[in-house]
């Protein structure tokens, strides 16, 4: 909802707290706020002065950025991927057919069978909708405020 | 791939905002790896009801402030170099020296306008979320935002006639 009024002392305090560029304030006022300073532009001009010179030394700052490698650490510490748990499950497989290394001839009819298992698990696996559609990886687009990893990539191309 | 995209999208926010506030690449880092860690215990359970950029924020916002509380001020370490590659020497000497100096004036704010500053003024966070992420008013927001501009034009005016 925006505001469609407002006064003098309402747009000095706008200016006063989030800079003179009009993008900087807040949506539901601005449109309205423009449309004042539009109308009476030599009440605000000293207000804008002096909040433009600050504005530009804010541009001027240079943003710091993080190390190269704290996102791979960040990643390390994320919740594997379903392929990956695939992988621990062939682990667990492999150590239920093999509980104290090889055991040939004994096993092998039984490894067969599991391995055989396996190779169709993973392949019907693989058939499967990609990695960014299962359920976690789902709640994560979701805490991004999108409704799927589409509407993600719609939004990323539109932002560049 | 979706961990990747949440982490490039807010992971550089989150760390910018631990170090202005806490003045350390490495306990700025600490931080982020902290607030991410929550973030992916919690994701399981998360509900829409908050955007995740205002909960990390948040997250980050008070692991810094306990960390502060834990330790005496210190002086804010000097800014990485990064080369205004598109400009004229002596204008990015000029851009350099003056993002150094409004730094410094910044650093000398109180915690909360400095909070409040660097989440609307350099990563732009609209009014709602700013005041969400430091669990404070908009109105309480506002008044830091322009107590922290005031404070930063008188500084810069009484440095112009000295």
């Amino acid at each position: 909802m925006s505001r469609m009024d407002t006064t003098d002392e309402r747009v000095l305090e706008l200016i006063e707290a989030y800079g003179a560029s009009s993008m900087s304030w807040p949506e539901d006022e601005r449109e309205a706020a423009e449309a004042h300073l539009a109308a009476h532009p030599a009440r605000f001009e000293a207000a804008l002065a002096a909040a433009r010179a600050l504005d530009s030394l804010f541009d001027a700052d240079m943003a710091p950025e993080p190390g190269p490698l704290l996102a791979e650490r960040i990643l390390a510490s994320a919740p594997r991927p379903a392929s990956q748990r695939h992988s621990g499950l062939a682990a667990r497989i492999g150590r239920v057919l093999t509980p104290n290394g090889r055991r040939w001839p004994a096993g092998a009819a039984l490894a067969s069978l599991g391995m055989g298992l396996f190779a169709g698990y993973t392949a019907s696996a693989s058939s499967l909708p990609p990695a960014y559609e299962t359920e976690a990886e789902n709640v994560v687009y979701g805490a991004l405020g999108y409704d799927q990893f589409d509407t993600y990539l719609e939004e990323e191309m539109l932002d560049e | 791939m979706a961990q990747s995209a949440l982490v490039n999208r807010h992971m550089p926010v989150v760390w910018r905002v631990a170090f202005r506030m806490l003045g350390d690449r490495q306990e700025a880092e600490d931080v982020t790896q902290e607030t991410f860690l929550r973030a992916w215990k919690m994701l399981p359970d998360w509900e829409a009801r908050a955007k995740f950029s205002t909960w990390a924020c948040t997250v980050a916002i008070n692991l810094c402030r306990d960390r502060m509380k834990k330790k005496a001020p210190v002086l804010m370490e000097t800014l990485p170099e990064r080369e205004a590659a598109d400009l004229p020497p002596d204008q990015a000497l000029h851009q350099k020296q003056a993002g150094t100096r409004i730094q410094a004036l910044i650093d000398g704010l109180p915690e909360r306008q400095k909070e409040a500053l660097t989440l609307c003024a350099f990563e732009g966070l609209g009014n709602k979320d700013a005041a969400a992420a430091m669990q404070v008013s908009v109105e309480a927001l506002e008044s830091l935002l322009s107590r922290a501009r005031r404070t930063l034009r008188q500084a810069l005016s009484e440095g112009q006639q000295e």
